[in-house]
């Protein structure tokens, strides 16, 4: 199964779950037929564009910058020409 | 090639393609020399340049007779790109074990004993470098480049549900069948391809390991990265959602 079939596999699910409580074919009480099902799509779609801007944020927040590894190949690199020069490599 | 003591029967080819890298690549092959031989491993470097205008050439064949008889240069026509480049390199190494990894000092050959042990203490298919987990890191980066990046991990992984921190990561370690198969299983070539080898493995149910990595953004060199390789990037994600 590819990830195109599983996606469109669990909307479907999801989309005729929805549908039934949409549609009234189960009983609910009135105040979460009127108020609460018909703004679910909106209020999912909201809740996952925060999730993913959570997520970038968060990326962000906890980047971790290594100027340690920067220092050590600086050196590294040095050592590196020196020694090529020294055997005949042409380095820059 | 005569076995080690440490590693039995295992020959460890890296295969680096490159363009333009006349600086880098002297020295990133000084760095695998000098790791390689410090911890007695059988290795070879296998490098496949596109037909370098800047002098690539000249120096890969330095490179060649210093260090025989582990370095080898396989020439190209032209810029043909980074996935077919893989492909051609596989052709002539001779190692069961495949590495892959860029010439500019992104990826430090430090890390690759640590990919070894990683992957002989799980026999995983595949170790791959992660910039996102564990004390993996980057130097260099501004905000922007963060924020592209980052963002275009959390696009794949919601869209692609891989299991691997850091898919667009091109820092990995695979065993030789594994490769060759997973090069035959997908078409794509672009430099998306490293991407569509990790979730093609997932789907073909290979297991993939990962080992935190320091990643130092280009010391010399232009990166190829531009608006033009996001659009192909994007396309590649949908891409793989669809076929994989």
């Amino acid at each position: 199964m590819t990830r195109a079939q599983q996606t469109i596999s669990i909307a479907l699910l999801v989309s005729s779950l929805y549908l039934s409580l949409y549609l009234e074919l189960v009983p609910l009480p009135a105040l979460v037929q009127t108020a609460i099902v018909p703004v679910l799509p909106f209020w999912a779609l909201v809740s996952f564009g925060a999730w993913v801007l959570f997520r970038l944020g968060w990326g962000m927040l906890t980047f971790h910058d290594t100027p340690e590894a920067y220092k050590e190949l600086m050196e590294e690199i040095k050592l590196a020409q020196a020694d090529l020069r020294a055997k005949g490599v042409s380095v820059d | 090639m005569a076995p080690t003591k440490t590693t039995g029967n295992d020959v460890y080819s890296v295969i680096l393609p490159t363009f333009n890298e006349r600086q880098n690549l002297p020295i990133i092959t000084w760095l695998l020399n000098r790791t390689f031989s410090e911890q007695n491993i059988d290795w070879e470097l296998v490098i496949v340049d596109d037909g370098s205008p800047d002098g690539t050439q000249d120096v890969a064949a330095q490179l060649v007779k210093l260090y025989a008889p582990h370095v080898q240069l396989q020439t190209r026509t032209g810029k043909l790109g980074l996935g077919t480049a893989y492909v051609h390199g596989l052709q002539f190494a001779k190692g069961n074990y495949i590495i892959i990894m860029d010439a500019d000092f992104s990826h430090h050959p430090k890390f690759i004993p640590q990919m070894i042990a990683k992957q002989k203490a799980g026999n995983y298919d595949i170790v791959t470098g992660t910039r996102y987990a564990g004390d993996g890191g980057v130097y260099g980066w501004d905000l922007k480049r963060k924020l592209t990046s980052k963002g275009a991990n959390i696009f794949a992984d919601t869209v692609l549900r891989p299991g691997v921190s850091d898919l667009t990561g091109s820092f990995r370690l695979y065993k030789r069948d594994v490769l060759e198969k997973l090069f035959q299983s997908t078409e794509i070539r672009g430099f998306t391809m490293q991407m569509a080898l990790a979730v093609t493995a997932k789907s073909q149910g290979f297991s993939i390991a990962e080992v935190p990595i320091s990643f130092v953004d280009r010391v010399y060199g232009d990166s190829k990265l531009g608006g033009e390789e996001i659009v192909e990037y994007a396309k590649g994600v949908l891409q793989l959602w669809w076929s994989t």
